[in-house]
């Protein structure tokens, strides 16, 4: 995968001297620089074509987050069941480009690739969550807003977060990615805190939809070296994407998956469906007009997002759900995003709340947790 | 004569249609163009229509490949399109013709549920209904009745095929699609 080298850097004035500006102005010597005021990016994103998105990504703004880091999961929505996740950002816009990616829809009037320079106030916040409650686990991740790893060789944000979490015997750290951006990883000791998960597509899905990210083989290299440097794996199938051939191409990646790396030291595996705003839809005919993905049996669900119609989505769910237990027997699985009855169809049962989910993922991967009482896996 | 280009345009005009809607139409080849413009005049497609009829010949030749002219010339298309019917049942029976080849394993499902639904001979007075495009598990079976005996009778038939596993079948095919 190349590295990401934006058109411009702008920084915010004050943080000029940021431990992560400076490591990223080092690695970028040849990238012109502009130190521009607070709230510059409200000013409009100065982009003459047509395609202001594609335009934010190149565009690298240091700035500070003035808010909380630390939030739930926006995934969580009535009727649907939810699996309790929390959510750390770093990084707002992410360099890749897939042609599904919600964040076109979700930041298209604040598309310039942020990067939020007081990465101890993010320590501080979740220090002060999590280790006021040594009872509870908790399972956190980074790769809401951007992918988590993407940008590492720029900013090295895993040699601040994989220590920090590596001392909390409550807390996971998931570290979300589709490149294979690991080299900062592999010198690291996350001491079985860190789970390094990987979004899996089809190759020729990958190749087609996923712009900008690593290939389908590079990504289960980069996964078999951060297994082998003591990392656990995760891997999300999601979006799970219903096409001509779509069982075959997803028995063979889930095969390929478990020869290359140990089912034993697999956190979870997720499975979630394709699913589109009406909004996206309009915006991914516009950006990719050569998209198939706009091609398939998708019906409008309760929630307003588009998804394969229910019969054909569990026939799918089940099939992977198969595959991946003959190859992974112990290995949790879960659904993202789904409803109950779903839940009933492809797993046999729903779970009765949100904790149990977030406990059937969490306790394995924290067997080591000092208990006092029974361990609750809860929100903030 | 106009051009091709000037006739969609004139079309476009008198039916009000988005410039995202008309843009897209007029990125197309010219003997698509063409093709699309014979079935808006003889259709009147309106916007909403004309968007329908657009997103899914696109996302057709997407998936399967040919030509947006293609689809329409293709006999289930055509055979729609020269019944002698009203222009308002015209355009229902081509859409419907359209949308079968847009989405062909729902198509299939709602045809299977169809035949399921016929074969339980359930009378007249019993409905079978199902939740939009099939999403959510809830079937619903609605009885009218204006006396004891319609109500016993509708009830005696559901409890026949519910034994004889024939209403099995319906939530089978909603299952598995």
């Amino acid at each position: 995968m190349e590295l990401y080298k934006p058109s411009e850097i702008l920084i915010e004035r004050g943080e000029e001297d940021a431990p992560v500006v400076q490591r990223t102005l080092a690695r970028l010597p040849e990238v012109p620089v502009r130190i521009v005021d607070k709230g510059w990016e409200r000013g409009g994103t100065e982009s003459n074509g047509t395609d202001s998105f594609a335009a934010g990504k190149r565009r690298l703004l240091f700035t500070r987050q003035h808010s909380t880091f630390l939030e739930h999961c926006p995934a969580g929505t009535p009727g649907l069941v939810c699996c309790n996740y929390l959510v750390v950002s770093l990084i707002s816009n992410c360099p890749m480009d897939c042609s599904y990616c919600f964040l076109q829809e979700y930041l298209a009037n604040n598309p310039t690739l942020k990067v939020f320079t007081n990465v101890a106030d993010l320590l501080h916040e979740v220090a002060a969550v999590v280790d006021r409650q040594p009872w509870r686990q908790f399972r956190i991740g980074t790769g809401e807003l951007s992918d988590s790893l993407a940008l590492d060789a720029l900013l090295g944000f895993s040699a601040d977060l994989v220590p920090f979490f590596a001392e909390r015997k409550n807390a996971l750290l998931e570290l979300k990615t589709k490149s294979d951006c690991v080299a900062g990883l592999l010198t690291l000791d996350p001491k079985d805190r860190v789970v390094v998960s990987w979004s899996l597509t089809p190759p020729e899905i990958v190749e087609r939809e996923e712009h900008g990210t690593a290939a389908f083989c590079a990504r289960l290299e980069a996964a078999r070296r951060v297994q082998m440097a003591g990392y656990k794996l995760g891997f999300h199938f999601d979006p799970l994407i219903e096409y001509p051939g779509w069982e075959e191409g997803y028995r063979d990646t889930v095969a390929r998956v478990f020869s290359t790396i140990d089912p034993r030291r697999v956190a979870w595996v997720s499975l979630g469906s394709l699913r589109l705003t009406p909004a996206l839809r309009v915006t991914m005919r516009r950006r990719f007009p050569q998209t198939r993905l706009l091609s398939g049996e998708q019906v409008p669900c309760a929630d307003g997002k588009w998804r394969t119609f229910q019969a054909l989505r569990v026939k799918m769910y089940r099939a992977l759900a198969g595959w991946l237990r003959e190859a992974a027997p112990q290995v949790p699985l879960y659904m993202c995003m789904e409803t109950a009855p779903v839940w009933e169809k492809v797993f046999g049962r729903a779970p009765t709340c949100d904790k149990e989910v977030a406990r059937a993922l969490v306790a394995p991967n924290l067997a080591n947790h000092e208990k006092s009482g029974s361990p609750s896996t809860d929100s903030a | 004569m106009p051009s091709l280009a000037e006739q969609i345009l004139t079309y476009a005009q008198h039916k009000h249609l988005s410039a995202q809607t008309l843009a897209r139409w007029q990125g197309w080849t010219a003997e698509d163009q063409a093709e699309l413009l014979t079935l808006a005049e003889e259709l009147q497609l309106s916007e909403n229509h004309l968007r329908d009829f657009v997103d899914w010949l696109e996302e057709i030749v997407l998936r399967d490949g040919g030509t947006l002219g293609g689809v329409l010339s293709r006999p289930e298309v055509h055979r729609s399109l020269n019944t002698k019917l009203s222009r308002n049942d015209k355009l229902k029976a081509v859409k419907d013709a359209l949308r079968r080849l847009r989405y062909p394993q729902l198509s299939q499902l709602e045809d299977d549920l169809r035949a399921a639904i016929k074969a339980l001979d359930l009378g007249g007075r019993v409905r079978v209904s199902f939740p939009p495009a099939f999403e959510g598990d809830e079937v619903t079976v609605a009885i009218t009745a204006h006396n004891v005996k319609e109500l016993d009778d509708s009830v005696t038939r559901l409890r026949l095929r519910l034994a004889d596993g024939t209403l099995q079948r319906m939530f089978d095919l909603l299952d598995q699609g």
